[in-house]
């Protein structure tokens, strides 16, 4: 397997529907794929003791978390018949209703991709240095809790 | 030795980052942050040497970064 060195996934800001559009459309070249699978997660509008959502603040310990993306890519590499991965995470200011995270496997036969990709999922949220606060419609804020 | 908080906190303790010197362990380094800032003992964290999460105690260096690190909430 080839060697892959430490990605940034990062993006400031929102992830657009045209990045991910355009990020699909570049695997057209790729006929060896068969299926692909995409998470997007979206800036839910919660409400908190009458208050509601309206973004939430992401900040990194970015070395730590680049590294340790590094590594669940490559394990999830080596479990599942992967031909693509992309993974991509907001950071600052995201607002209800706008995606902070994008995932997407690709893969000869569809349930390596989509498998890949829920593993993904759960490993980036459990184990990414990463925190979001969620501003209020009062600019107060309170620290997420992931469930 | 440098020593990172984030996310809630940076808040508890009002910096990202502190440099404390003659720290020679973790016990010691976060007894002394607790005493420094009490709230920090009623917050939940890991500690990362290195970028390492360390369990129990360990022996620290002066060139060891050190993060403390609330539960992560990525996603």
């Amino acid at each position: 397997m080839k060697e892959r060195t430490p990605k940034n996934i990062f993006i400031q800001g929102a992830i657009s529907s045209a990045f991910i559009a355009d990020s699909i459309q570049k695997h057209s070249t790729k006929t060896d794929i068969g299926g692909h699978s995409i998470f997007l997660g979206q800036v839910r509008a919660d409400e908190i003791e009458g208050k509601k959502v309206v973004a939430i603040e992401y900040t990194v310990y970015e070395e730590m978390a680049l590294q340790k993306m590094h590594e669940i890519r490559e394990a999830v590499f080596a479990e599942y018949p992967l031909t693509c991965m992309h993974v991509y995470h907001s950071l600052g200011k995201v607002a209800a209703g706008e995606i902070c995270l994008f995932v997407f496997t690709s893969s000869a036969h569809r349930k390596a991709a989509t498998e890949a990709c829920s593993v993904l999922v759960e490993r980036i949220k459990a184990e990414l240095p990463v925190w979001g606060a969620e501003i209020l419609e009062d600019e107060t804020h309170q620290w997420k809790v992931n469930q | 030795m440098k020593i990172l908080f984030f996310g809630q906190l940076v808040e508890v303790v009002g910096t990202k980052e502190l440099i404390i010197e003659g720290i020679t362990d973790i016990h010691a380094l976060t007894s002394s942050l607790h005493q420094q800032f009490p709230l920090l003992a009623q917050s939940k964290y890991v500690v990362a040497v290195d970028q390492e999460i360390v369990s129990g105690n360990q022996h620290l260096h002066e060139n060891n970064i050190v993060a403390l690190m609330p539960p992560f909430s990525g996603g």
